[in-house]
């Protein structure tokens, strides 16, 4: 069972490989282990930055969610999970993040862009059938639907 | 004083069927019947259908 994870992990890219091999996973979830968090010097007490930056930290986990390891990372907030349990706390608040309409209303329109083009075989072949054009009679009139 | 003679040729705009806001604008005379046509949409990297859109006081 052992080696069977060991040559999974061998297929991960390399800049996963050398991140668990530096912090294998389980062993670096405190404040003052976990690369990606800042730590205080206990002698002079001044703040360190983490090891990684977030932008750092973000590559690092969506290269792991696409490879199903992001659990086995530390304590971040650039985590999928975490960020949802984040995205819950706020909903369970009642805080409503409203977003931008471009986001409010893109499943809705990409939904219809997908039905339109199951359709389109359809439409160019009747469109053909009625000369091109010419017979046509349902012209759009170009409002935008959202 | 008399009306402003209208223009022999009317800027019409061609609306992507694939219904992504993608559209295309010329020129065509105003007598001549509305445009439409197959041609790439760059949004679903496909050809799709044009039509031309509605104009003020109909499609003449």
């Amino acid at each position: 069972m052992a080696e069977q994870f060991i040559s999974l992990a061998r297929q991960l890219p390399t800049r996963l490989q050398t991140f668990f091999a530096k912090y294998p996973p389980g062993t670096c979830n405190t404040a003052r282990t976990n690369p990606f968090k800042p730590t205080v010097h206990t002698v002079t007490g001044k703040w360190h930055n983490p090891v990684f930056s977030y932008r750092r930290q973000a590559e690092l986990c969506k290269m792991a969610r696409k490879w199903g390891v992001e659990e086995l990372l530390p304590h971040s907030k650039k985590r999928s999970d975490i960020r949802e349990e984040q995205r819950l706390k706020r909903v369970a608040k009642g805080i409503h993040v409203k977003g931008t309409k471009e986001e409010r209303t893109l499943k809705a329109r990409l939904q219809m862009r997908m039905k339109a083009m199951e359709n389109m075989p359809k439409l160019i072949e009747e469109w053909k059938r009625r000369g091109h054009g010419k017979g046509w009679k349902e012209w759009p009139s170009g409002k935008a639907r959202f | 004083m008399a009306k402003k003679a209208k223009s022999r040729t009317v800027a019409v705009r061609l609306i992507s069927m694939a219904l992504t806001g993608y559209y295309k604008t010329l020129v065509r005379p105003r007598a001549h019947h509305p445009l439409s046509m197959i041609k790439y949409d760059p949004i679903v990297k496909r050809n799709v259908l044009f039509l031309e859109q509605k104009r003020k006081g109909g499609n003449k």
